[in-house]
């Protein structure tokens, strides 16, 4: 006999059961559909495991085990009056499975898939509501203002870059995406001449920010900046200049929404 | 659809996906429009604010960067009203560029430093003869 057959006359025994349960031709199938039960209680044999029946009387190697007790009271070298879970009889928590579903009934809800009709017709009550989605070109999700996206460098209001190559953010960088040379400039000033970004290095911590004492290099709130090949996330000097250049009000205004809790 | 009208509602179930009618809250230079509906019983929160793009080849970072914080959220109000935006813009901002990543116009890194290490020139001198 296939395994298949098997489990289908399993399956169809519980509702000759309920057909014609005084058939006195049927007592082949009554018989069978209480193997059926049978199989089904031991099925479901862990949820019933922790009953345990006074009136029944092979305790043969329970009586030799011993209790359960707490291993604090072990510790201090004396037993309780009452070991743990001696008295599965009288708690409610194992009383409550006692008087459950009953087996035949499990077979009939599992048989008739009654549990997947429920969840169908949920499906089909949330096919005619409002979508949740966001549709994302269109409509974007909520950004906080300390959100960490493409690098910039700013510029002061004057258009002079902030940036003095202190190289704190090149220090901190913990995945050592920064790369800084510096010069003295005509004027004296000490500037940058070389601010390489690794994009594909960087893990978008915002420590360099945090490090940078004249808030030169941040974070936009940009995130669209995906490129097709990897040289493009490359970033140097110039092209952080540019991004700044481009979102300054927008940086602006996130570090004037951020100020007060600085 | 009995408001934006039957080809209205048809274009954006074939552009959004959703039929959506708003106040038109601005337009910023590339010609996106920007609506806002606050009506909850309208637009679950989170929907409120969309972008109707110019271009037909429409992406998400043609949105420039003021709008594009009106967009997420981040401002309550839109840059053409907002006083913080409008004071902390600077004379010297270039206007915004989309994403041009997969066209000529992408990014080319390049170094901005001499090379620190040249290739050999032999100098020789001629023997005399």
């Amino acid at each position: 006999m296939s395994f298949a057959r098997q489990a289908m006359r399993v399956g169809l025994s519980p509702r000759f059961c309920l057909v014609s349960a005084s058939g006195s031709s049927l007592t082949s199938t009554v018989i069978r559909s209480a193997v059926a039960q049978r199989r089904l209680l031991h099925s479901s044999r862990c949820s019933s495991a922790s009953q345990h029946d006074p009136s029944h009387h092979d305790h043969g190697h329970e009586q030799h085990t011993e209790s359960l007790h707490s291993d604090m009271k072990l510790l201090h070298g004396r037993y309780p009056e009452t070991p743990l879970y001696s008295d599965l009889n009288s708690n409610v928590n194992v009383k409550k499975f006692k008087t459950g579903e009953r087996a035949i009934d499990k077979a009939v809800h599992l048989f008739f898939l009654t549990e997947i009709m429920r969840g169908m017709w949920i499906v089909m009550e949330n096919f005619f509501r409002p979508p949740y989605t966001i549709m994302y070109p269109f409509e974007k999700g909520p950004l906080s203002p300390r959100f960490r996206g493409e690098h910039a460098l700013r510029r002061y209001p004057s258009g002079e870059e902030r940036c003095i190559a202190c190289k704190l953010c090149e220090a901190i960088c913990p995945a050592q995406a920064i790369t800084i040379e510096s010069e003295t400039r005509l004027d004296g000033s000490r500037r940058t001449t070389k601010y390489d970004i690794d994009m594909t290095k960087c893990i978008y911590c915002g420590f360099c920010q945090e490090a940078c004492p004249v808030d030169a290099i941040v974070e936009t709130q940009n995130q669209e900046f995906s490129t097709e090949t990897r040289e493009e996330l490359l970033y140097n000097k110039e092209k952080l200049l540019a991004n700044g250049d481009r979102a300054e009000a927008e940086i602006a205004a996130n570090l004037h929404a951020d100020h007060v809790y600085r | 659809m009995r408001r934006v009208g039957l080809r209205e509602w048809w274009r954006q179930m074939q552009y959004i996906g959703d039929a959506k009618s708003g106040v038109h809250v601005g337009t910023d230079q590339f010609g996106n429009r920007y609506f806002e509906n606050m009506n909850g019983e309208e637009e679950i929160p989170g929907r409120q604010r969309w972008v109707d793009f110019a271009q037909h080849e429409y992406h998400a970072s043609q949105v420039p960067p003021e709008w594009h914080s009106w967009i997420h959220h981040i401002r309550k109000d839109p840059p053409t009203n907002d006083p913080v935006i409008k004071n902390l813009t600077p004379p010297w901002q270039t206007p915004w560029m989309e994403n041009l990543t997969g066209t000529r116009g992408a990014f080319k890194t390049y170094n901005t430093v001499a090379p620190k290490f040249n290739a050999w020139e032999p100098k020789t001198v001629s023997r005399g003869a």
